[in-house]
């Protein structure tokens, strides 16, 4: 190796040791303690005691909140996550045409992004209420509205429609790629005798699967960690009606002093997540387009 | 031209550092041992607190007379907002850093069941300290195993603030001690208008109906340390509560209730003068000095017998302080009367002295707009039940929210929840 590389080697582990120290001492170290946690009873006070894998049969076999959690959050993230994708790619779609004041439309539409999710969340507390804003509009369109926050079935999909005002995020980004996909395909494909629909379908969206993958990814992992809302406006009532994942981790290691327990809790979370970015990676392969894979 | 392709391994790293912030939130490093903060000098003190700028004043004001008093002291005032102060303190603890003196409330025992905060029967005798002398009844209210883990600092009984004008309006005499349920809720039905007025906030919160359930003999954890809920006391006092929503109609529903504004709670509902009746603690008088309503308070009415939750907190000792004596010293000030006077001069609190509580400055508060009845918390004092503070205080309170969200919804009747509390209870509270 001459004495240039050497230097450049030298001078690229220094300017990255920042991270490397920070991912090391912050990231790795307390991943591999919890590893051992989640096989302790640990009240983090008192010493751990090693109990094996008990807290991990106890959370699958015994803990009817546990379940409870797991589907709730399937059930948000399976719902939040297209649902957000779909807004967002017909929100982003609109902003691309040609109509006037599209810039404030722009900022209009990203704008909820910005609000803290404390002030969203108080605000939607309002909104949801028996006799609030919600359900004045759906009561005009003749259907009585349901007291969202306070009933089992509808706590959930009131925090869906929290998630669906946050959708600005991804039609920015949307928006970014569409204004990348080159004209000449749609001016062939018009030549061709395509209409708007089927340019829509054959042209734009192929061409953007790259960003609807890459919001799918990281939206599913967002849904899978959602907190603050559920902390915020119903602290995972009626009966854990509305708790997810990470809620009740912290709960459990926050409120009830089992550490342990909390560890064995997010491995489990770490786990689902993985599982389900996984799959997302095996079926990328026949729906995401690359432009540069293409021979 | 595309930039945005992403690799497997780059999605993949996404995906584990995404997983990782949930671990960050509880795998912390066990250092135990590294305690090596240069706390050396003799009396220097950590003390750390919950609440708001009054609460921090109120503090501050107090420890500022014990330094001028024991120049040799210092203390070191931590206030942490109530919402984080327990996840803060453990943390504290955990690492070794933890404060000399804390503020504890309701779940003391988890603290003093994991040895986390030292007893302090011996050092309280060897400083003169009486408990009972200077705080009565609830000396040893935070006692474990025969062991008192810390001095009562505030302290002041739920008490009934009505609404004066609605009250007399409709010619109904005064709450009293000795009012019963019936005469309770035949003024409530008098005070109630349909849709716009009700005559009580309602008792959905455990203080308040943990009050009625031991006015009518029952009893949340039984004498030998086990969950008693699903006996006909309990069930009978839970089924008032709930009846006064559903059957009466004169305690707002949770409906009704979400339709007054976010958050809105008996305490602002009162405020607006929507309900003529609303039992709380002490800090509701803060929150009306504003108000344009006419009020007072009076004492809790009463069962078969008489008896009421009682809120406050209490100074403890941790482990991990380098100098108990020094830190009970200061406590033993902070709770004398010269300190505690401070605690109703700001109008914070029910200070815990007795001495104090007796006293014009007490009675008669200087910041206080109009005269108000308060003699009440010195009259209900006598009547506080003993409230069960196990160590799994707070999981406790979550079998309850869980098991009664139905029941406050009217759609469970009170032996079916409690029934069901009862058996999840008896997986978390083990006697001892």
């Amino acid at each position: 190796m001459s004495r240039l590389r050497r230097r450049e080697a030298m001078w690229f582990y220094l300017f990255a040791s920042p991270w490397i120290i920070g991912f090391v001492v912050f990231l790795l170290g307390p991943m591999v303690a919890s590893i051992y946690f989640s096989l302790t009873d640990w009240d983090s006070f008192t010493p751990p005691k090693f109990v094996g894998l008990e807290n991990y049969t106890r959370l699958l076999t015994e803990d009817p909140v546990f379940w409870k959690a797991l589907w709730n959050t399937f059930y948000y993230a399976a719902i939040s996550v297209p649902l957000g994708l779909g807004i967002g790619l017909w929100l982003a779609n609109l902003l691309n045409k040609q109509v006037r004041v599209r810039k404030v439309f722009r900022t209009l539409i990203y704008l909820p992004t910005l609000v803290p999710l404390v002030a969203t969340a108080m605000i939607f507390k309002m909104v949801l209420a028996p006799s609030g804003p919600l359900n004045d509009v759906l009561g005009v369109a003749g259907i009585p509205g349901p007291s969202w926050l306070l009933e089992a079935i509808w706590v959930k999909p009131a925090l869906v429609l929290l998630s669906v005002w946050g959708a600005g995020g991804a039609t920015v980004l949307l928006l970014a790629a569409m204004k990348g996909i080159p004209r000449e395909l749609y001016e062939a494909a018009e030549v061709d005798g395509a209409g708007s629909v089927r340019q829509f379908w054959s042209i734009t969206v192929p061409q953007l699967t790259p960003i609807i993958f890459f919001n799918l990814i990281m939206g599913l992992i967002g849904a899978f960690q959602v907190f603050s809302q559920v902390y915020i406006l119903t602290k995972g009532g009626p009966n854990n009606a509305s708790q997810m994942m990470v809620p009740m981790l912290f709960d459990e290691a926050f409120s009830f002093y089992h550490m342990g327990y909390a560890s064995a809790l997010s491995w489990l979370l770490f786990a689902v997540i993985l599982v389900f970015t996984l799959l997302a990676f095996r079926t990328a392969r026949r729906w995401v387009f690359y432009e540069t894979e293409v021979n | 031209m595309d930039g945005t392709q992403l690799s497997r391994r780059g999605f993949l790293g996404m995906g584990l550092a995404a997983g990782v912030i949930t671990l960050t939130a509880c795998g912390s490093d066990s250092d135990d041992k590294g305690s090596s903060s240069g706390n050396a000098t003799a009396a220097s003190l950590v003390m750390t607190v919950w609440g708001g700028e009054n609460d921090k004043t109120t503090y501050q004001k107090r420890i500022d007379l014990l330094v001028k008093k024991f120049p040799e002291l210092k203390v070191t005032l931590q206030l942490i907002p109530s919402d984080g102060y327990a996840q803060k303190v453990q943390t504290m603890i955990a690492g070794g850093k933890g404060p000399d003196i804390m503020q504890v409330a309701e779940s003391v025992n988890v603290y003093s069941s994991k040895n986390q905060i030292q007893p302090l029967d011996e050092l309280a005798s060897k400083a003169g300290l009486d408990l009972e002398k200077r705080f009565g009844s609830i000396g040893k209210l935070y006692s474990y195993q025969d062991k008192v883990y810390a001095i009562p600092d505030r302290s002041g009984a739920m008490i009934v603030f009505y609404n004066k004008a609605l009250f007399e309006a409709k010619g109904i005499k005064p709450p009293t001690a000795d009012w019963t349920w019936d005469d309770a809720l035949s003024a409530f039905k008098e005070l109630t208008v349909p849709g716009k007025q009700w005559g009580y906030a309602g008792s959905g919160w455990w203080a308040q109906w943990w009050s009625f359930v031991y006015q009518n003999g029952g009893k949340i954890i039984d004498d030998s340390g086990r969950p008693a809920v699903a006996t006909d006391e309990v069930i009978e006092a839970l089924q008032w509560s709930g009846d006064l929503i559903f059957k009466h109609g004169v305690v707002p529903t949770q409906k009704q209730y979400a339709d007054m504004g976010a958050d809105v709670g008996g305490d602002q509902a009162f405020a607006n003068g929507k309900v003529a009746v609303n039992t709380t603690g002490f800090w509701g008088i803060s929150g009306l000095t504003k108000s344009a309503i006419d009020w007072d308070i009076a004492p809790l009415w009463r069962g078969k017998e008489q008896a009421v939750t009682a809120f406050g907190s209490g100074l403890a000792i941790s482990r991990t302080a380098k100098n108990p004596e020094a830190a009970l010293k200061a406590i033993d000030f902070l709770t004398s009367p010269e300190a505690q006077q401070q605690i109703i001069a700001t109008g914070q609190d029910v200070p815990a002295n007795i001495e104090v509580q007796k006293s014009d400055a007490f009675l008669k508060p200087a910041w206080m707009t109009k005269p108000v009845n308060m003699n009440v918390f010195g009259e209900s004092s006598d009547f506080v039940y003993r409230a069960p503070f196990i160590p799994t205080w707070n999981e406790m309170q979550k079998a309850f929210e869980d098991g009664l969200a139905d029941f406050w919804l009217g759609k469970q009747d009170a032996r079916t929840a409690l029934t069901a509390i009862q058996k999840r209870l008896e997986s978390i509270v083990k006697p001892g």
